[in-house]
Parts: structure tokens; sequence; C-alpha cells
């Protein structure tokens, strides 16, 4: 098999690795990393044992996290064991840069063999499973910790998480079968799921929720949410549920609304706390209002 | 019309929905602008051609342009008010505090999650295996932007670094969007793989020898991925 000179030179490179060479420790590191980054123009099958080796010696955690790169993109399934093994057996640093990896690898046995590694891991091999499972786009995996979280703290962690994927079947079956949480609140909210949040803010049932409810429509914003969060504001008698709507107006940005809001009121006390709104979005629309004031039309 | 504002439309990314509904109105009721728009999917349809022709340069300019205006479109001064909702407890911590703060909501990066009509030009992805050429060779520029970005960064914590790291950001997830659409599932996972480190990075509260030891890891991840491509592409050109 012909050789392109890049490959030739990551060869010897990773050749005189384990020699003691006339360099620095800084010179040397940098050359193997050079080699490793050369080694990407070789066939799989020819670079799969040389970054194997790699691995298997004495070099630093800076080398070997490289190399497990290297091996997230050599299609074959032997890489991805390896970096599974490596996700089980290596050092804190190296282990959590293996599981990194077996995201970036994407091979399913070795996903799901991160759900044991979850199970008996610490904090941070949790969280760094979970960080793999998103740039995976495994969804399936990180509903299945959220159901079977032992505690409020593992269940947010992974909540969050589906939220950051945008899994919003998967937050929606977790509202069913869990206890309702406020995480999932904001999970519904980054995931942009406007439609259950709409659901939650509409029910009274339970006050504090709602007012979440409608806080969190804010963040997702856009034209329908908008005209909800002024719908929700007129047409309540809740003080509690029309400072929510307001404080969900301002997390939006809708200052058309609250403009709206501001010139359909006639209590002085509501129509200074909506300028204030205004005055915080940082509307020109404060501009116009001011001078009506100023000017006592309206 | 705005061709920039075309082109966010044709891909639908970076619009708001009143954005859109208002380049809709604006196609249907004036012929030029029909014209313009016609014209432009013409140009971008043959974007997503397997053949193997060559990117215009202004095309690609074009393409980088839209992505800056989408990321301007998220930057402070554009009224992104904080409110008291507590949202800021993400596995990445600081740093995506520091990013939400400034402006970029991960309302905008599940865009294409929730987003009404996958992007056209990438439907082709959904009906064949083929990666097409273009979106290779618009992928290996990405890339190779992001290096030299990435090397011309400055590591104290001033907030033009944050800024380009968030620029970074926004580019990084348009191409991992396509790539998604593109059948490059791989690549996809790779430009996920770099946002927390990216996030981090921009954390404003970063060692100098800590920003410098994610910049050289990018760099590498970078590197290989340039070469593993051209590696690819050599082995196609090779086999036809």
């Amino acid at each position: 098999m012909h050789l392109r000179p890049k490959t030739i030179f990551a060869v010897l490179a990773l050749l005189a690795m384990s020699s003691s060479l006339a360099q620095s420790a800084d010179e040397s590191e940098q050359l193997k990393i050079a080699a490793l980054e050369a080694l990407m123009s070789a066939p799989p099958e020819r670079a799969l044992p040389l970054v194997t080796k790699v691995l298997n010696s004495n070099n630093s955690n800076d080398v070997k996290s490289r190399a497990l790169f290297v091996l997230s993109q050599i299609d074959l399934p032997e890489a991805q064991a390896q970096l599974l093994d490596v996700a089980r057996s290596g050092d804190g640093e190296l282990r959590g840069e293996a599981i990194r990896m077996v995201g970036i690898g994407g091979n399913a046995e070795a996903l799901a063999g991160l759900a044991d590694l979850y199970s008996s891991g610490d904090e941070d091999v949790r969280e760094a499973v979970l960080e793999a499972y998103l740039i995976a786009g495994d969804t399936g995996a990180v509903f299945q910790i959220a159901a079977n979280a032992n505690d409020a703290e593992e269940f947010g962690a992974a909540v969050e998480m589906l939220g950051i994927m945008g899994a919003q079947d998967a937050l929606r079956r977790l509202r069913e079968r869990s206890n309702f949480s406020e995480i999932l609140i904001e999970a519904f909210a980054i995931s942009g799921d406007a439609e259950t949040l709409r659901e939650l803010a509409l029910d009274g049932s339970n006050p504090e929720t709602q007012a979440r409810a409608i806080e969190a429509l804010g963040i997702v914003g856009g034209e329908s949410v908008n005209a909800t969060l002024v719908e929700i504001y007129q047409s309540t008698d809740s003080d509690a549920v029309r400072e929510a709507a307001l404080d969900g107006m301002l997390i939006s940005g809708h200052d058309e609304g609250v403009l709206e809001l501001y010139r359909a009121s006639d209590d002085v006390r509501e129509k200074r706390e909506l300028l204030e709104a205004l005055t915080v979005i940082g509307s020109d629309l404060v501009l116009d209002v001011i001078d009506e004031a100023l000017v006592g039309d309206r | 019309m705005n061709e920039d504002t075309l082109i966010l439309y044709y891909y639908n990314d970076g619009l708001s929905d009143r954005e859109r509904r208002q380049v809709e109105t604006a196609i249907n009721a004036d012929t030029t602008v029909a014209a313009q728009y016609e014209t432009l999917c013409r140009q971008l349809s043959e974007l997503s051609d397997a053949e193997d022709q060559p990117v215009p340069s202004h095309t690609l300019r074009r393409w980088h342009d839209s992505i800056d205006q989408a990321a301007r479109q998220n930057q402070p001064g554009q009224k992104k008010p904080a409110g008291p909702f507590n949202l800021f407890s993400f596995a990445w911590g600081a740093a995506i505090t520091a990013a939400l703060a400034i402006g970029i909501s991960i309302g905008v990066y599940m865009t294409g999650n929730d987003s009404n009509t996958p992007a056209p030009i990438i439907e082709v992805a959904d009906v064949s295996t083929v990666v097409p050429a273009s979106f290779t060779r618009g992928i290996k520029v990405h890339l190779q932007d992001t290096q030299q970005e990435l090397a011309s960064l400055p590591l104290d914590a001033s907030a033009d670094r944050i800024m380009l790291i968030l620029q970074i950001i926004e580019q990084n997830r348009f191409f991992e969007r396509a790539a998604e659409h593109n059948n490059s599932q791989n690549l996809a996972r790779v430009l996920r793989a770099f946002e927390p480190i990216l996030l981090r990075l921009a954390a404003d509260d970063i060692a100098p020898e800590d920003a410098e030891a994610l910049r050289a890891q990018l760099a590498f991840e970078l590197n290989v991925m340039l070469t593993k491509l051209s590696r690819d592409t050599s082995n196609e050109t090779q086999s036809t």
C-alpha cells in the first residue's frame, strides 16, 4: 500500500516515541501530537494499532487524550470498544475524555456501555456521561437516567440535559410519570415547548407552578407566546399572575405588548409599573410613553 | 429585499416567525422579490449537487455573512433582558451563564429542533446516503476559519474574546445542523462536542493556562478532522 509522506512522518514519529531522544519533554510531546494528527491520513486498519500503542505506552495524559480523539475517528468497531475500555479503566482525566469520545464516536454499543458507568460512577463521571449522550444526541438514554433517578439532583441534571437537547417528547413523558418539579418547567422553556408551558400557564390549580410557567413562556418568546402573555395579563384577577405575565414580557422583550397595556390602563400605579418595565426592556418605545406622560394626554 | 434575509429564509434559520412571514408576504406580493428568490433558490440548489463543482467564493462569502448576521441578531443591544427566572444551572455552569448573559440563548440552539420545516436544500440527505461534495467543501472552510479565529483569539479576559467565541459557536451550530441534514452524523457529533469546550473557553474567569490548553485541544481536533476530510475526499477521487 502506498503511504503518503504525512503518514510516513507519523509512523516514524510514533516509532521514536519510546526512545529517549535528545529533545526537551515539551518538544517531544509536540512531535507526538503532530504525529497523531497526521495519522488520520492513514487507512483505519493501519492507524488503529499505532494509536493503541500510544495509549498503552508511558505517555502524558495530554498525548493520550489526543490519541483518544483520533481513536474516535477510526471507523472500526474495535476502536469504539477500546474507547469504552479506557472509559471504564482510565484514570480520572483520561476517563472523562474517553467518555466524551464515546459520545463523539456515536457507536450504539459503546453508548449503551456508558449506562453501567453512569450507575457506578461519581459525580464527574455522571456529568461526562450526560455530556456524551448530548454529543451523540441520545435522548433515550438521558430519559432513562431521568426516569430512574434516585434523587432530585440527579433528576434535575438529566432533565436539564433533555431541555438542552430539545427533547420535548421525553420531557412530556416525564411530566406524566414523575412528581411535578420546577426543574421540568425550566427544561420545557429551554426546549422551546410553548405548548406545554401555555397549558401550565392557564392552569390555576397551583398558583406557584402557574406563575413559573408564565415566566418561562417569556424565555420561549415569539409572537404567539407574546400574545398569550398579554392575554393572561389582561384576563386575570390575580396580582401574582399579572406580575408573572409582566415578568414574562420583560424576559421576552415584548415592548409592544407592554406599551399596549400601558395605553389601555387608567390606573396610575399600574402605568408606572409598565413604564418601568419598558425602561428595563430598554425599548425605544419608552420615549413615546414619556412624551405622552409629560404632555399628560394619556 | 436584502439577499441575506432571503438566504436565511431559504435555510429556515435565523429568522423569527414574524420575519419569516414578512418574507413570505413579500415573495407572494412582489414579483421582483419572487424572481430574486427564485434565482437564489436555483443558486443554492446547485450547491447541494453531489457533482464536484467548486463552490463560488462569493456564495461562500455570502453564506458566512448570513451566519454573521444571525450571530449579530443575538448580541446585546438587541434587548435581551434577564429575568428573575433562574435558568442558569446547566452542566457547563458558569460558562454557559456567561454565554446566556450576553445574549446567546439555548432557544437559538434549539431552532433547528423545533422549527417549522427542514431546510429544503439539505433534504437531499433524507433520500440518499451521499454526502454532497459542496457540503464537504463548506465544512472544510468552516473548520479552517475556526482554526484561524482560535489562533488569533486573545487569551486575556476581554469582552472581545467572549464575543469572538460566541460568534464561533453560532457558526458551529449552523454547520452542525447542516451536517445533520447532509448525512454527516459523525461530523455533527464532532461539531456538537466542540461547543462545551468553546463555552468553557468563553468563561470570563478561566485561567490563561487553562484557556491555552482548551485552545490547543480544539486546534488538534480541528486539524484531525481536516486531515480526515482530505483523506476521504482523496479516496473518493481515486476510486472514481
